[in-house]
């Protein structure tokens, strides 16, 4: 970029030798530019870096809390490949991911078309929408722990006594053929209105004139959802999916309060795993292979991810 | 005619879809507040399912006198205000130098910036835990405001970043032909402009703060020091779950968040849909 004619008139004081050099190596905001990222630079050194490759060191190592590490190579990683309730978890962590962002996916799509239908109230509607998204997790959790009761809680309450559906209540939680399932739809009900309010955000870019051509040509309202809609929001799914698989693969709070991993491993996933390893079993080393297993994935998906946000802010 | 037909019937599909959502949505929120104010015995006994009647406050007296929930309170709103104080200050000068100046290594910055936000706690809270422990920050509310901006600096970058770069530049070159210097066009021009912007940015930065788990959890052994979400999910740890002050817990933790967000809604969804994705 050049250097704006205004700006060179604005500071005639700079424009001496040394600077000149510095401005042409460093760019012309250079001073202001390193000033304002230092904080930015400092805090992702010191608490994402550095954390980050003492993480990598750890995993290898055999560490007991309050025992310095010993360091062992691949050990932990290939003794976890062999290890079953490991094997268990990660295919645990795999369903859920995909059980829930296939659903938010589907939920979301339907809750961005709704609202942008002619409807009234649509800012009230988008509003009451988007709440699971910005209350505390740890809350709604908490609140389907209690939903999901099964001696007092209200869905077993509904399903028997009020609609007859159920001859008998069901540990929802309890019980290994329900507890996946029960977990997952937590994580949708969560999850969904950030996929919505996404999709909308998209839509509403698209312009008018692309479906009134659409509909000049005889095109019905699935083939305008098919050809114009979807094409449409194409970045901003492939963004939004990407972006929820990493954060449904490390959930840890809903799983955790819902079922610490229970029945009988039926529920365990990664991060929990992770937690109880490292808090529970107090082998550190260890717990940090579990987290960082799947790195190779992660790290691909995060380089695709940012990417794609970036490219979508470039234009 | 077919089009007004067509017409009716989308619209009506549409209220029936939202009304269903908004149920499932709600109720979970409706069967909280309910249970808080039903006594023991009700609960039990699973009458006046919908409706207490009467109306119980004994919970909310339990919640606030026997336990530590006003200290959860108290930790909770200082972890979460002093961290979004700083992710907001350090975030808005350093999105505004992603996104305007220019500088070497700038699009590296942006990058990592970009990247380590999309970096999982999950992989992180150890080693943080660690190196809290190594600076004596373990077990107190500092190591937490020292945490926090490992996610909330890099989101209110990345979200203002957008926000400033839909700031046309050439307000900045005016100002600047005007006689006013780099730092003055950002702070009297851009600033302003952006104000909606970087409160949207603090309040999701608050919101995250106000509801983190994991490293509360992790960093926090001493039981007044927890923050809300960790004292509340410590009360289930016990055999008999207090439901009831529990959920009276919830409702109390649930405020705040949804009280700034119904007063300032309408920036928060422009602030998420402007900065969080766009395609």
């Amino acid at each position: 970029m050049s250097v704006p004619a205004a700006e060179v008139r604005a500071r005639p004081a700079l424009s001496g030798g040394w600077s000149v050099g510095l401005r042409r190596l460093l760019g012309p905001d250079y001073r202001m530019g390193y000033l304002f990222v230092t904080p930015i630079a400092l805090l992702v050194l010191s608490l994402v870096a550095y954390p980050f490759c003492y993480a990598i060191y750890l995993s290898m190592t055999y560490k007991l809390v309050g025992v310095p590490p010993v360091f062992v190579g691949f050990e932990n990683y290939v003794r976890l490949t062999w290890d079953g309730f490991f094997q268990r978890a990660v295919i645990n962590s795999f369903v859920f991911t995909f059980g829930s962002v296939g659903f938010k996916l589907v939920l979301g799509v339907v809750m961005a078309l709704v609202l942008t239908s002619p409807i009234r109230w649509r800012s009230f509607w988008t509003g009451v929408l988007l709440i699971p998204w910005v209350a505390p997790t740890v809350v709604s959790a908490l609140n389907f722990l209690w939903i999901f009761d099964g001696s007092l809680g209200v869905l077993n309450y509904l399903l028997v006594r009020v609609f007859h559906v159920l001859p008998q209540g069901v540990g929802w939680l309890s019980e290994p053929r329900t507890a996946m399932a029960s977990v997952v739809a937590v994580n949708i009900w969560r999850g969904f209105p950030f996929f919505g309010i996404s999709f909308l955000a998209g839509m509403k870019a698209i312009p008018a004139e692309l479906y009134e051509a659409a509909a000049v040509d005889g095109a019905s309202m699935l083939q305008r959802f098919r050809h114009v809609t979807l094409p449409g929001i194409r970045n901003i799914m492939i963004i939004v999916v990407l972006l929820s698989t990493i954060w449904t693969f490390n959930d840890f709070q809903i799983v955790y309060i819902l079922t610490k991993g229970g029945p009988g491993g039926m529920t365990m996933v990664m991060p929990v795993l992770t937690y109880e390893t490292a808090f529970g079993a107090q082998r550190l080393g260890e717990a940090i292979a579990v987290a960082l297993y799947l790195l190779p994935a992660l790290a691909v998906t995060i380089m695709v991810l940012a990417r794609y946000m970036r490219k979508g802010r470039q234009r | 005619m077919r089009g007004r037909a067509a017409g009716v019937v989308e619209r009506t599909v549409a209220y029936a879809v939202l009304t269903t959502l908004a149920i499932l949505v709600l109720f979970p929120f409706y069967w909280m507040t309910v249970t808080s104010f039903k006594s023991e015995e009700q609960m039990r006994s699973l009458v006046s399912m919908f409706w207490p009647k009467p109306f119980a406050t004994e919970n909310y007296g339990q919640l606030l006198t026997k336990t530590e929930f006003t200290s959860w309170y108290g930790n909770s709103v200082f972890v979460a205000v002093s961290s979004t104080l700083l992710a907001t200050a350090v975030g808005t000068l350093g999105a505004y130098a992603l996104a305007r100046l220019k500088f070497l290594g700038r699009g590296f910055m942006a990058s990592a910036t970009l990247i380590t936000y999309l970096v999982p706690p999950s992989i992180l809270f150890i080693p943080l835990y660690k190196q809290m422990q190594a600076l004596g920050m373990a077990n107190s509310l500092s190591g937490l405001i020292a945490a926090y901006p490992s996610f909330t600096v890099p989101f209110v970058t990345w979200l203002l970043m957008g926000y400033f770069e839909s700031i046309p530049e050439e307000l900045e070159e005016a100002a600047m032909i005007d006689g006013a210097t780099r730092f003055g066009a950002f702070y009297r021009i851009v600033l302003p402009l952006s104000a909606p912007g970087v409160l949207a940015a603090g309040l999701y930065a608050f919101t995250q703060a106000w509801n983190e788990f994991l490293y509360a959890l992790v960093f926090i052994t001493d039981g007044r020091l927890r923050t809300l979400p960790v004292g509340l999910a410590s009360f289930i740890t016990g055999d008999v779950y207090g439901w009831g002050y529990l959920m009276s817990g919830a409702v109390l933790t649930t405020l705040p968040v949804i009280a700034a967000y119904i007063y300032l809604q309408k920036y928060m969804v422009d602030g998420l849909t402007a900065g969080g994705v766009k395609g």
